[in-house]
């Protein structure tokens, strides 16, 4: 477990920065104004990144490498090229500083459920001048975030669309932690 | 440079232990061209060696000591390869990045980056929404207007046809009417012979 690098630690807020807007600076604030304040950190267990409080990565340091599973949230994983690919996990803290948000209709959520990229015609509402290709949260009617992707078209372009175009391309659904079951937390 | 005199020195190392001042072999200095700083070390300070002579001498025959950079030696032709040689004085390994100063500098930087990319795409985006509205209106004008052009060639035809089926009578003065008259009595008078009649007064 280690803290990650300068040139990582840019690569993983570019890529955070595309989901979220001003608030992203919350994420790592101290908890309090207090001067040894407990704060978030960001730690890299082989190539995923955590998000964990200060106090809990230190406490880890007594587990041995091989014993330590996780710790923290996972945010997602740096691959070979050191590129950053955020997974599922990391969707309650995307969820919470969401610049851009899309809600689907009750008959969309199945088919993004299962991997599917979202249709004008499941789109209920959506973010109002959202440029294309970039970040964006999907959420159910009821505000229950379900996953995230990007913009495939900005939101003037999607209302005159046909509603079989794609608005916006999947790129993570709560339906992994079903059917990446396996390979999410290790591997 | 060649040398003006040709000597022959059998120990060229051994060239300054002759031990008289201003002698040839004293103020010769080494042949190769390359002077080590050892070697400049061990033999005497060249201004014990120049006081015969002075002190514009001793300048003269200072010999230049080249570095290895200033030899223009190929850097690949060294017992160290280019890339293997790391700099000295240099931390060994990552450096992390842990302190929050540090780290909100780093989101700030790139946070002001993807602002500044978020604001062009959306400035292109509302241009483009402008371009695409002044040409669908354009359209719009031009299609309205090809209409209106339409319904007025509809209604001049409506009203000449209205003026000559009004006037049967005259003889069809209009164009049209007379011509298609004309028409139909020549069609009758050249293509039917006359039927025969009897008429019972």
């Amino acid at each position: 477990m280690r803290p990650l690098t300068e040139q990582e630690t840019k690569i993983l807020f570019e890529k955070l920065a595309n989901y979220t807007g001003n608030s992203l600076k919350d994420l790592i604030a101290p908890l309090s104004d207090a001067p040894n304040a407990d704060r978030y950190v960001f730690r890299v267990i082989k190539d995923r990144v955590y998000y964990v409080l200060l106090s809990i990565a230190n406490l880890a340091t007594s587990v041995a490498r091989d014993n330590l599973a996780s710790v923290g949230i996972c945010l997602g994983k740096f691959t070979k090229t050191l590129k950053f690919r955020l997974h599922i996990t990391a969707l309650p803290i995307l969820a919470a500083h969401a610049r851009y948000k899309v809600w689907v209709k009750p008959n969309g959520t199945q088919p993004f459920l299962y991997g599917g990229h979202i249709v004008k015609a499941h789109v209920g509402r959506m973010t109002d001048e959202t440029p294309a290709n970039v970040g964006i949260v999907v959420y159910e009617m009821n505000d229950t975030a379900i996953g995230f992707g990007v913009s495939a078209r900005s939101s003037a372009e999607s209302r005159k669309l046909d509603p079989t175009g794609i608005v916006v391309f999947r790129q993570a659904d709560c339906g992994e932690y079903l059917r990446d079951e396996d390979t999410l937390f290790a591997g | 440079m060649p040398p003006s005199k040709t000597r022959t020195v059998k120990n060229k190392h051994a060239a300054n232990k002759s031990g008289i001042q201003g002698s040839k072999s004293s103020k010769s200095g080494p042949q190769d061209g390359i002077v080590k700083q050892k070697a400049r070390k061990q033999g005497p300070p060249p201004s014990k060696q120049a006081k015969g002579r002075g002190a514009a001498g001793a300048l003269k025959r200072k010999k230049k000591i080249y570095t290895e950079k200033e030899l223009g030696i190929p850097e690949l032709n060294m017992v160290t390869p280019v890339g293997v040689t790391k700099p000295k004085g240099k931390k060994k390994g990552k450096v992390f990045v842990d302190d929050k100063e540090s780290m909100t500098t780093i989101l700030a930087m790139v946070q002001a980056d993807k602002e500044g990319e978020i604001e062009s795409k959306m400035i292109k985006a509302r241009q483009m929404e402008e371009i695409r509205e002044a040409r669908r209106a354009e359209e719009e004008r031009n299609n309205s207007e090809r209409k209106s052009k339409l319904d007025e060639t509809k209604d001049s035809l409506r009203k000449k046809r209205k003026r000559s089926s009004s006037r049967p009578s005259d003889g069809g003065d209009d164009g049209e009417g007379a011509g298609i008259k004309d028409a139909v009595s020549s069609g009758t008078s050249t293509a039917r012979p006359k039927k025969k009649r009897v008429s019972f007064a």
